[in-house]
């Protein structure tokens, strides 16, 4: 007649359910070739910008590591990508690029997110007139370009990487708004937050612990759509003269080719490489980002 | 005189990632001239399917066979042309108008004109007489879908089912989503049409009561097979497959404040078509059935000549 | 068209860029510093001519007055005057404005039709060669930053061939009659503006390959069918008219990008619009420049962003109808 006692704790069984959720997504992502191979290609950069320190030195990035180097010189035995307009090692310069573009592309891209779901959760649970007020800014942010906006904000904040990203991140998050309170607003309907609110929870507990979660799959598939836009944007915002020349990002290393004039001198080892790696890692995200959405929304597979 | 729709044991199976899901198992029908034929059934019997067949509209992924005679044609063997052609002037479907059949970006005039320029003439007044025809006025014809009422896009969309002058009209659940008085009116538009007309119609519907009005036959669908067929006022009053006794008995007759007291449905639900019982479909939801049943799987056979009856049913047509 | 649907319209854009004006100017004011510091010849001003300057620019006085000052001077079109090269900002814009107008006007052109059409086709045949081969090589498109595509343009068209001008808008010295100083002016335009519309080429058309997608499950298609039409007219008359729908939005709001895409690709092709002229003023961080070409931008936008609610209206009778 006594029912043997459970030792799982709530606690617990939350987070079985949990591994068994990724386990179903790890499964799913193998089946899934193009979001497959592009996970491999994007942990293969990351390892590179990782292990950047032992592939090439750091001091090869000064200027005055180029000194006794010819310019522009073409690949060889010694520089495998050639050098750049002041004798540095392109191939260095691209590693430790990696670093950078990353960097700023994830930073950025975590800016975004956090601000937007936070402005998304707010706007979609509490409603009312907080609510407009956050429409309406979201709507602003969508509406002004973002290059231009990004721009000023970067010559007013400053050019650091750091700042660079939180400027980029400002610049994205209107989007990821949207979707998380559209996402919110279904989930506010249902049971379980019902029944929390009924008990007495509070509105920040009831955001956090009932609805966060069942928002969290959108937010990261979401989030991986954005790391290509921020890259991209990062691209650009050094080609235009942001970033830094001794600590240079992919895009930076556009920049310096550009102004260089190694275009029309053929220097191909000097802006062919970052442009690759952009493209290249841009549409791994890209592909790994929709094979995620297709994965946590059935209803988009066969796209 | 010869059929306006022959159809041989025709079947249509869908492509999914199951595998072949067989929606029509084998069904043979036949229209005649000025005939209304009423085809009756639950959601999910295969009726829409065998009324998209006729013309061909299921997905290409679809597999027919057998073979559908349209004014002595087979359509399933015409070749992408004649198809085309055959189409709304050989036979013309009347949908549901509570979906989206119509294009909402387009003037419901011009979506009639389309399907007689689609066949060769062109008159520009034809659009309009069309709808004058049906209630609705000549100068409906430049409004866009989403302007009409429920009733008033059902009309239109009997006014471009005519366009072409079709010999058969299929008539896919027609009144299913309008309130009483204006399915009365619909009903009452339709069959003024066939009679001046001499339209064969085949009224596909859920609801039984419709068709003791319209219908000069009737056969009862299940599970992608036709049950019971026979003339409409005889199988109507008294069906004789047991699924066509439950469904007859579910529907409340007007003047019999009986059958409202006792509400005599049906229990269960209709199989899956991937998971087919054994033996007769029914069997499992049938208050009569025997163990026979569940292995012996019987075709339609002749049952009475003077109600030209015929039913699916071990039970029925024994001694 | 509903009057009271473009009246709306046209309210919310002009709110829309008051609200840009508004966060312009406090967007400046962050910058707390010698606001001349970076003004050219500052040294040889005197201390009177510094005042009536930082007075001019609307930088003295309270908060408040400043910014009565600052609207006033953004009604009247006065922007100050360049730091790099000392002139009225205003004349700057609107010396390049033509340049750049037709350089985004003719590459949006050629997006929209092509992309929309490449869109359309590949999402009706979905999984056909075309569909498979379009939306890969789009995707490729879309992943690659648009000035890359003007570099890689560069090298190889102008660069080694010499077919096309590495840059400008115009070979100085060909001033021999209209029709040759236009002809002039297309072939100096067309490896820019072709470096632009590869750019956003690639996001147009997934944008409407996936409108196509949605509509194709629609009912009224197979309506079309029954009624004998041929495939190809169910498809233009039925699926595209619909499809464009979300597009147009769509399209609408990716608009900004192609705004942020002209300013990298005059760069790369020294083409002397504002795209040119905003790379110019990051470089010298000429702050009244700054300003107005971001003004200019966000106003762009604004007025395409109309355009586009606009044309919505003028294809769906739903929306015109109701409001």
């Amino acid at each position: 007649m006594n029912d043997p006692v459970s030792s799982t704790s709530p606690r617990d069984m939350t987070w079985a359910r949990r591994k068994q959720a990724l386990a179903r997504i790890w499964r799913e992502l193998r089946h899934d070739r193009a979001g497959f191979i592009s996970l491999l290609v994007l942990l293969g950069f990351g390892l590179v910008a990782l292990c950047a320190p032992l592939i090439a030195d750091r001091s090869l990035l000064l200027a005055a590591a180029g000194r006794n180097n010819p310019d522009l010189a073409a690949p060889n035995a010694q520089f495998l990508l050639g050098t750049d307009d002041i004798g540095r090692d392109v191939l260095a310069q691209l590693v430790w690029g990696s670093r950078v573009s990353l960097f700023i592309g994830i930073f950025a891209t975590v800016v975004a997110v956090v601000i937007g779901s936070v402005v998304g959760l707010v706007a979609g649970y509490v409603k009312g007139k907080v609510a407009t007020v956050l429409l309406a800014i979201d709507e602003f942010f969508l509406v002004v370009p973002f290059l231009p906006l990004a721009i000023v904000l970067a010559v007013i904040l400053g050019r650091s990487p750091v700042t660079l990203a939180i400027v980029i991140g400002i610049t994205s998050w209107a989007g990821s708004a949207r979707l998380v309170r559209a996402q919110v607003l279904t989930l506010s309907e249902r049971a379980y937050v019902e029944r929390a609110r009924a008990l007495g929870a509070g509105t920040w507990q009831i955001i956090f612990r009932h609805v966060l979660p069942g928002v969290t799959p959108l937010i990261i598939a979401n989030a991986t759509l954005i790391v290509p836009g921020a890259i991209l944007t990062e691209s650009t915002l050094s080609f235009l003269g942001f970033g830094d020349r001794l600590s240079p990002s992919w895009g930076k290393l556009l920049d310096g080719a550009q102004s260089s004039g190694s275009i029309t001198l053929n220097a191909w080892w000097y802006y062919l490489p970052p442009g690759l790696c952009i493209i290249t890692v841009v549409l791994a995200f890209t592909l790994f980002g929709r094979a995620l959405e297709r994965i946590f929304d059935p209803r988009l597979a066969g796209r | 005189m010869s059929a306006v729709l022959e159809v041989r044991d025709l079947h249509v199976s869908y492509k999914s990632s199951n595998g072949l899901v067989p929606a029509v198992r084998g069904v043979d029908l036949e229209i005649a001239p000025g005939e209304t034929l009423g085809l009756a059934g639950e959601s999910g019997c295969g009726k829409s399917t065998l009324a998209m067949a006729l013309l061909r509209l299921v997905p290409p992924s679809t597999q027919i066979t057998g073979s559908i005679k349209l004014a002595g044609q087979d359509i399933l063997t015409m070749k992408p042309g004649q198809l085309r052609a055959a189409r709304w002037a050989q036979a013309s479907v009347v949908f549901q108008g509570a979906q989206h059949v119509l294009n909402p970006v387009r003037r419901v005039g011009r979506q009639i004109d389309e399907a007689i320029e689609a066949h060769g003439s062109a008159s520009a007044s034809r659009a309009g007489e069309l709808l004058d025809l049906v209630g609705l006025g000549a100068r409906r014809g430049d409004d866009y879908p989403h302007e009409l009422s429920g009733g008033q896009k059902q009309r239109a969309l009997i006014a471009m089912a005519l366009a072409c002058d079709p010999l058969l009209l299929i008539a896919d659940e027609p009144t299913t989503a309008l309130d009483v008085m204006v399915q009365a009116q619909i009903l009452q538009l339709l069959d003024n049409i066939k009679r001046e007309r001499g339209l064969s119609m085949l009224f596909i519907t859920h609801d039984l009561s419709v068709l003791s009005h319209t219908a000069d036959r009737v056969a009862v669908m299940y599970a992608g097979r036709i049950i019971e067929v026979g003339a409409g006022d005889a199988l109507l009053r008294n069906s004789l497959h047991p699924y066509s006794k439950a469904l007859t008995a579910s529907f409340p007759v007007i003047g019999d404040p009986s059958s409202r007291h006792q509400p005599r449905g049906l229990a269960g639900d209709p199989p899956d078509p991937n998971n087919l019982p054994s033996g007769c479909p029914f069997h499992p939801r049938c208050t009569v059935a025997t163990d026979e049943c569940q292995s012996v799987d019987v075709k339609l056979r002749h049952v009475s000549d003077d109600e030209k009856r015929s039913v699916a049913c071990v039970l029925v047509g024994k001694s | 068209m509903g009057n009271r649907y473009v009246a709306k319209k046209i309210v919310g854009a002009l709110l829309t860029l008051f609200a840009v004006v508004i966060f312009n100017f406090f967007l400046f004011r962050i910058v707390d510093r010698d606001p001349l510091t970076k003004y050219r010849g500052r040294s040889k001003l005197s201390l009177e001519q510094r005042e009536t300057m930082i007075r001019r620019m609307g930088l003295s006085g309270s908060k408040w007055d400043q910014f009565v000052a600052y609207i006033k001077s953004t009604l009247q079109l006065d922007f100050g005057r360049s730091f790099d090269s000392t002139r009225p900002v205003l004349r700057e814009i609107t010396d390049r404005l033509p340049a750049t107008l037709i350089l985004v006007g003719v590459s949006t052109v050629l997006t929209i039709c092509i992309g929309l059409y490449i869109g359309a086709k590949a999402g009706w045949a979905r999984g056909s060669r075309f569909d498979r081969v379009s939306t890969s090589t789009t995707m490729v498109l879309y992943a690659t930053p648009e000035f890359f595509f003007g570099m890689l343009l560069l090298a190889i068209v102008a660069g080694r061939t010499g077919w096309f001008p590495t840059g400008g808008l115009r070979d100085v010295g060909t001033n021999n009659g209209f029709v040759a100083s236009l002809l002039d002016r297309a072939h100096h335009l067309v490896l820019p503006s072709l470096t632009l519309t590869l750019g956003y080429l690639g996001s147009y058309s997934l944008i409407m390959r996936t409108s196509m997608l949605d509509t194709l499950g629609e009912d009224y298609l197979t309506t079309a069918r029954a009624k004998g039409l041929k495939e190809s007219d169910v498809m233009t008359h039925h699926a595209v008219p619909n499809a464009l729908l979300p597009s147009v939005s769509a399209i609408a709001i990716s608009f900004g990008f192609v705004i942020g895409g002209a300013i990298t690709t005059e760069t790369v092709f020294s083409y002397p619009g504002l795209g040119l002229a905003t790379a110019d003023a990051i470089r010298n961080t000429d702050l009244p420049m700054l300003q107005a070409l971001f003004l200019v931008a966000s106003a762009a936008v604004i007025f395409f962003n109309l355009v586009a609610d606009l044309t919505y209206g003028l294809l769906d009778p739903r929306i015109r109808h109701s409001i």
